[in-house]
């Protein structure tokens, strides 16, 4: 985020360090930084600390049809699969027996119907297929959420990441900003006062 | 941090609670001279804690009530047993010195003469407690005009028509408009309505010590780690401290008010971070712990004097919950708005404020035009309202910088049986009684609703935009305003406190937050709390004075 230190840089210095604020924006600042050394190191790792082998190849397919990967990233490069492990092993725990119940239960419902194959290794068109079979159920509206959260949260907490959920959506992940803000905003002409008494 | 340890001495008042009425309290007590403790539940946290992490705040309850430790309960029906909440409780407040002036959204809007004598206009609601006030808006005016001069608000005077008689002008001018805010603007004003500049309590420049806002975006549900947003942690707490006569008390979770063989109130007992009880003499009691919270303390406080609770003759403490019914439209516009980038709310009309039986139901409303929630949360929002998975959800997702709500925020009416009780069996971490909710929208709180957000859809469309949607009008299970559980009024018999926020039961126990209101306003709730803090306290000075607590 090369963009944003520059404006973070000068509004700590104008609005902040006049209001001698400065001590604590800058531990706001330094924070912030750690957090985002914290993130790097969560989604180097390799390991999964609550799924199996084959359980991160399933979650990681089915979130990869929640926010599919076109020309831009998806659900999958977003790391949203690591989000929401880290999370049932930790930060999610409480949800976490109910969402292996409902994993569990996925794979059973998915082998009755295809006692050969995987989920995960399916074509695309036949995920789609099976998802829209399930897409009311509990557990797949609970990974449903799970991936907005994991493609859309701080990327300390594994998902988002590089800020690929962010720029999907066309956030701006900026400490401060200035006016004008959007489109619409930019030649107004100012407010006029009303006129008297409705 | 600064300020006196009273711990073993009887202190003139204790409050209990810091947040948006606790805090003024406080202070002006604290000026006035008298010595004062203020206990409150939650961590005292530095600008320094604050980040902008919507998982932190949002799910895991960073600042708010944790449903792990505080566990609350939900029925809509009151013959019902009501059942424990899952990870989002029902009444969520923060918890924290400044509690919830930390992370509210920091409207200001004052409500109107009519809010205060809407019974005497239109004649009593049948199975609702619909009452004039105690007071009329002439009385709470000077409070109104402290606050946003003592608290800092930023608006303009004059630019609305339908605003109230007002003394003085706003200490700083508006915020700058968002694109949100001129294009509610424009199609209002198509529309013939009146929108104006939003009154908020955020610093449009440097006011008081504290800088202007930076326009980071994370006000709604979030600390403001500038200070620019007025939470009582850094305007009210830090000048009650710097007079010698405060105490600011964090994790101190009050448990019980004591009374003695008169039937005065003694002092509290609380839990202090190790869990060991504790005692805070005193010379009076406030409690200013929110629209839940007070209501449980008095309930929970119950002897063989008092079997029913404290205050409680009446049998309303607790009853007459309002949670101000909110319906939202969506919009979607050709250009980018941007709307994640700085406050909330930057425009608002009040054409609609009024209650007309010509609708056929009571309530009004006020709209504003705002951001709606950030990146995740909006998007969760977003999963409920149409397709949520798959290349068509991707595309909608794409439709953040163009998006923008129209909040229509509206009356509850009061209802003796929506309620704060304390659950039958469920208790929390510390072996407490949990929180029952018991609420049920009035059928004129949702023909309200419905109103409101018909004229939202025809400004949305006036202005122009490419898709107007309709947030789904369900029965409410979950508030942040919490109101009117220990409602003012004259006759002991059919209120809790009188007009000075004095028990009628309890001539040295007094209560003041949102639990006063007696009717619910249309949202925006407090300011009105603040500006009744602050006349509550000026008329706890004259009885101290007095010898009268």
């Amino acid at each position: 985020m090369p963009d944003c230190d520059d404006i973070e840089a000068r509004y700590s210095r104008r609005a902040l360090l006049e209001a001698g604020l400065g001590i604590a924006a800058a531990i706001a600042l330094s924070r912030s930084l750690s957090v985002h050394a914290a993130a790097a190191e969560a989604q180097r790792s390799t390991e999964w600390r609550f799924f199996s082998p084959s359980e991160a190849r399933t979650v990681d397919a089915i979130v990869a049809q929640i926010i599919p990967t076109d020309e831009t990233p998806g659900a999958r490069e977003m790391g949203v699969a690591r989000f929401i492990d880290q999370g049932l092993a930790g930060f999610l725990e409480p949800l976490a027996a109910a969402f292996r119940a409902g994993l569990q239960d996925f794979e059973t419902q998915y082998r009755a119907h295809h006692p050969a194959g995987q989920f995960a290794s399916l074509t695309p068109a036949r995920q789609i297929e099976w998802l829209r079979q399930v897409e009311h159920t509990p557990f797949f509206e609970s990974v449903q959420q799970l991936t907005v959260l994991g493609a859309l949260a701080m990327p300390q907490y594994g998902g988002n990441r590089d800020g690929l959920g962010w720029k999907l959506i066309g956030f701006a992940d900026q400490h401060a900003f200035v006016p004008p803000f959007g489109y619409y905003d930019r030649d107004y002409p100012g407010f006029a006062a009303p006129e008297p008494g409705p | 941090m600064t300020g006196r340890h009273y711990e073993d001495s009887t202190v003139d008042f204790v409050v209990v609670g810091s947040g948006a009425a606790g805090g003024v309290i406080a202070r002006e007590l604290a000026v006035n001279g008298f010595s004062t403790v203020v206990l409150e539940q939650g961590p005292r946290l530095t600008p320094a804690d604050f980040e902008h992490d919507e998982l932190k705040y949002w799910f895991l309850s960073g600042i708010t009530n944790d449903p792990a430790r505080s566990p609350q309960t939900f029925r809509s029906d009151p013959s019902a047993t009501a059942v424990a909440t899952g990870m989002r409780p029902p009444l969520v407040y923060a918890r924290t010195v400044g509690g919830s002036s930390t992370h509210f959204t920091a409207n200001y809007w004052r409500f109107h003469e009519i809010d205060f004598v809407e019974r005497s206009r239109f004649g009593s609601i049948a199975g609702t407690g619909f009452e004039d006030w105690p007071i009329t808006y002439a009385e709470l005016e000077p409070y109104y005009t402290k606050v946003e001069w003592d608290i800092g608000v930023s608006g303009l005077a004059g630019a609305s028509p339908f605003d109230p008689p007002r003394t003085r002008p706003y200490p700083m001018p508006p915020l700058p408009v968002k694109s949100s805010g001129v294009l509610l603007e424009r199609g209002a004003r198509k529309l013939g309505l009146h929108p104006f500049p939003a009154p908020m309590a955020i610093n449009s420049q440097p006011y008081r010590g504290r800088p202007g806002c930076i326009h980071c975006g994370f006000c709604h549900g979030f600390a403001c780690e500038v200070q620019a947003k007025a939470a009582t942690l850094f305007n009210m707490i830090p000048e009650a401290e710097a007079t010698g006569n405060c105490e600011i008390r964090p994790d101190s979770y009050v448990v019980r008010i004591d009374t003695n063989a008169h039937g005065r109130a003694t002092g509290v007992a609380y839990l202090d971070a190790q869990g060991r009880e504790r005692f805070q003499k005193a010379r009076a009691v406030v409690v200013s712990a929110n629209g839940a919270e007070t209501p449980r303390l008095l309930l929970a406080s119950a002897s063989s004097r008092f079997p029913d609770g404290l205050a409680n003759s009446s049998g309303l403490v607790g009853k007459y919950l309002m949670f101000n019914y909110s319906s939202r439209v969506g919009a979607v516009f050709e250009h980018e708005l941007n709307e994640f980038k700085s406050v909330q709310v930057t425009r608002i009309v009040h054409d609609f404020y009024d209650s007309d039986p010509k609708r056929g139901f009571y309530g009004g409303g006020g709209m504003d035009a705002r951001i709606g929630p950030q990146p995740a949360i909006w998007a969760q929002r977003l999963s409920s309202e149409g397709p949520a998975w798959g290349a068509g959800f991707k595309a909608r997702l794409r439709e953040f910088p163009r998006s923008m709500q129209l909040a229509c925020h509206g009356t509850s009416l009061p209802v003796a049986t929506n309620s704060v009780s304390l659950d039958p069996t469920l208790k929390d971490a510390w072996g407490r009684p949990a929180v029952r909710v018991t609420y049920k929208d009035h059928p004129d709180d949702l023909a309200n609703a419905r109103f409101m957000q018909d004229r939202g859809v025809e400004i949305m469309e006036a202005a122009g935009a490419q898709r107007v949607t309709r947030a789904a009008i369900r029965e409410s299970n979950f508030s942040v305003h919490l109101l009117g559980t220990c409602r003012m009024g004259n006759d002991a018999r059919s209120s809790v406190v009188d007009r000075y926020h004095r028990t009628h039961d309890i001539r040295n126990l007094f209560v003041c937050d949102g639990s006063s209101l007696v009717t619910s306003g249309r949202g925006q709730p407090t300011m009105t709390i603040q500006a009744l803090a602050f006349r509550a306290a000026d008329h706890m000075t004259r009885f101290a004075r007095a010898s009268d607590i």
